[in-house]
């Protein structure tokens, strides 16, 4: 959308308050959905639940090509429609609904910075995993993407996207990679975030952020989803302020609250 | 040819035994005149011959069929208009640019002395035929090239190729069509496509990429066709603007079906008959040969035209649909009818009746429509016996509704919801025939019974299309 277009949604968006009949649409958890979609959807499940906004979670098997940017996931308030952590993140914001009006300029750059690196990094680790490694691509993939379809357009669209992701690795520098140097870039993710975190309870001390709602969103799925080996959640579980981190949010935001 | 110089008013020696006439019998022939005419009628002929002339690729057994029917003729008058059908017959094939026919009588040793040689002479059409259009037009330019490949093995198959590619969207469409050798309305045709479609009144993009093959045949005097069919469709939202509802239909789905369609045409012409009657029904079953798309779907065309004074035409027409989901699915957005706009309800905006969301129409599961036209030749008759006749006044009275059905209720409360709340127009206009296919109306409506939400275009209202109701 251009500036003066996103401008005017802002003020659109502002206007009203947040409704009772909010809803995020996913695709079908149990069948359909792969790892870095579930992640993207946790992430946005738990910023606005952190935020107290109430959402009702619809699962569609047709979600991908519901959303205006053809990613997963997106939510529709009142008469608008909007996909993906960043925007939600602006929309909520123009609706006066914020958690990261404490933090000073340093903070807010630096809340970015590491907000980027998960995307460039664990995200599309996810993706590369999904749909570049042929074990993992031929057993989970594939098969799970295509579910909703009948023979031939299954075929055809879970090489559709496949295609489509192997040529956005290649064009970001990641085809060459092998599965091993994967596992180390995420390593080396987890352990920057690692020790930003601290001991501290969340990223920026008391009060949890959206980078809180992203990082747990990937660490969360990628320890409770299954994949064709484990490697990579034991990358994961070798550091042990983000298991806590994780347990921290899941205990405080998504048990006793109705999903 | 030599010169020929006339010295006398002999007249020139005529070549051909069947003439036969001669200086001397010059003073007799008004005398003979009238038994020469018998003679022509009652004489009894034998065709001895018939052979075609100038084919290239074409299998010559499979024309025997055609002109099989000359052998019978029994007389000279008989000869002749069993040549002009077997001529019919070999244009109809579509394979040749040019059919002549020159009868003779036999030579040979074997001639009889009644016996007749039956030629036709055919040119056949070029090998491939190919064709190359540039269109422009609402922001988009698109390159358009055909071919056309005539008699493809020699029994009158036909291959077509269409490929259009545009600054926004590229279709494609490859036909196959062969007809059985004997029986050309007996065909089958195979057929493999791309087309793109944008729907401004639904925010509606549609992709089909599509396989078919139909299978058609007469059955005593109808034309039957069966066919099936497998398409892709991809839909999705032609601006962000569009209703929730419209993007709640985006995505994939695969359609296979198997169809059905009945006509019976007894007009004189397709646009603008005169008199005959017309009646097309078509059904179509999905979701038992694969694909996700599952219901049954059921529509009808009639048409009734009478001839009355002073060369106008009465014509009435009546049309209508049901779509039945089977399963628990509800249908899918490009499967529905819709109704309105000047080919169907004329005063109503294009497809703009009906159930709607946020002005996005998205079509309806069952409808009805119905007109009442009254045709006559423009007043004061300008331009009579040429370019005048292309055009009529019309005087029309046109209703219809397109709904959704609440399943469960009976067929009764499906045909109280259809009758409720009828959309209905009347007006006059000017209606222009081109060649035998399409027409442009102009039209003044008045629209009635306008429902809440429905888009009307009071007024003067433009039309162009193939089929109208």
């Amino acid at each position: 959308m251009s500036l003066a277009a996103e401008a005017f949604v802002s003020q659109m968006a502002a206007a009203e308050p947040w409704p009772e009949n909010a809803t995020l649409y996913q695709p079908l958890k149990d069948d359909q959905i792969l790892l870095s979609d579930c992640a993207s959807s946790l992430a946005v499940q738990a910023y606005l639940r952190m935020c107290c906004l109430p959402v009702q979670v619809v699962c569609k098997a047709n979600a991908e090509y519901m959303s205006p940017s053809g990613r997963i996931p997106f939510i529709h308030v009142g008469n608008q429609v909007v996909s993906e952590l960043g925007p939600i993140v602006q929309f909520t914001k123009a609706k006066g609904h914020s958690l990261s009006d404490g933090l000073d300029d340093v903070q807010r750059a630096e809340m970015k910075a590491y907000m980027e690196l998960v995307n460039n990094m664990l995200l599309t680790a996810e993706l590369y995993i999904q749909w570049c490694d042929d074990a993992t691509a031929a057993e989970i993939s594939r098969p799970r993407y295509s579910s909703p379809y009948s023979w031939p357009l299954n075929n055809i669209l879970a090489y559709q996207k496949q295609w489509e992701v192997r040529r956005k690795m290649n064009a970001i520098g990641w085809g060459g990679k092998t599965l091993e140097q994967v596992y180390e870039d995420v390593s080396q993710c987890c352990q920057a975030l690692s020790q930003r975190l601290g001991t501290q309870p969340y990223f920026f001390n008391k009060q949890p952020t959206e980078l809180d709602a992203l990082v747990f969103g990937h660490l969360f799925t990628i320890l409770t989803t299954r994949l064709t080996s484990t490697e990579l959640a034991e990358r994961i579980k070798s550091y042990s302020n983000l298991l806590s981190f994780c347990r921290r949010i899941e205990q405080n935001y998504f048990e006793g609250k109705s999903s | 040819m030599g010169t020929v110089h006339a010295r006398s008013l002999d007249p020139l020696p005529m070549h051909g035994p069947e003439f036969g006439i001669q200086a001397d019998d010059i003073d007799t022939t008004v005398i003979e005149q009238e038994p020469k005419q018998e003679v022509l009628e009652n004489k009894h002929v034998v065709v001895q011959r018939v052979h075609i002339d100038g084919l290239g690729r074409t299998n010559e057994e499979f024309l025997t069929y055609e002109i099989a029917d000359v052998f019978r003729a029994r007389n000279l008058i008989d000869v002749m208009r069993k040549s002009h059908e077997a001529r019919q017959k070999l244009l109809r094939l579509g394979i040749f640019r040019k059919v002549e026919v020159v009868i003779d009588t036999s030579q040979g040793e074997d001639a009889l002395p009644n016996g007749l040689d039956v030629t036709f002479e055919v040119t056949e059409l070029r090998r491939m035929t190919g064709s190359y259009n540039t269109m422009v037009g609402n922001n988009e330019g698109s390159m358009v090239l055909g071919l056309k490949l005539p008699n493809v093995f020699g029994r009158a198959e036909k291959l077509t190729f269409q490929f259009s590619y545009g600054t926004k969207e590229t279709s494609y469409g490859l036909s196959f069509f062969k007809p059985q050798p004997g029986h050309f309305e007996r065909n089958v045709s195979i057929n493999v496509y791309k087309v793109t479609g944008q729907f401004p009144w639904s925010s509606l993009r549609e992709t089909d990429r599509g396989v078919s093959a139909e299978f058609s045949f007469p059955v005593w005097k109808t034309s039957q066709t069966l066919k099936w069919e497998g398409v892709w469709r991809e839909l999705g939202c032609l601006a962000r603007t569009a209703s929730f509802a419209v993007r709640e239909e985006s995505g994939h789905s695969l359609k296979s079906s198997l169809s059905h369609a009945m006509v019976i045409d007894t007009r004189n012409s397709s646009i603008l008959p005169k008199k005959g009657g017309l009646l097309k029904i078509h059904q179509e079953l999905a979701g038992y040969t694969g694909g996700d798309a599952s219901f049954l779907k059921e529509d009808f065309e009639i048409q009734l035209n009478r001839s009355l004074f002073w060369d106008s035409v009465l014509s009435a027409s009546l049309w209508g649909g049901l779509l039945l989901p089977i399963g628990d699915k509800p249908t899918s957005i490009a499967d529905r009818f819709y109704l309105g706009g000047p080919t169907s309800i004329r005063g109503f905006s294009m497809y703009s009746m009906g159930p709607q969301s946020e002005g996005d129409y998205l079509g309806g599961e069952a409808y009805w429509a119905g007109g009442l036209h009254l045709y006559t030749p423009l007043p004061f008759r300008p331009g009579r016996g040429g370019f005048g006749d292309l055009f009529r006044t019309h005087f029309f009275l046109n209703a219809g509704n397109l709904c959704n059905l609440n399943y469960g209720e009976g067929p009764q409360a499906h045909l109280k919801k259809l009758a409720e709340c009828i959309r209905w127009s009347y007006g006059l206009g000017i209606v222009l025939r081109l060649g035998n296919i399409a027409r442009l109306e102009l039209n003044y409506c008045i629209p009635m019974g306008v429902q809440s939400g429905d888009r009307i275009c009071d007024g003067v209202q433009f039309g162009a299309g193939i089929r109208f109701l």
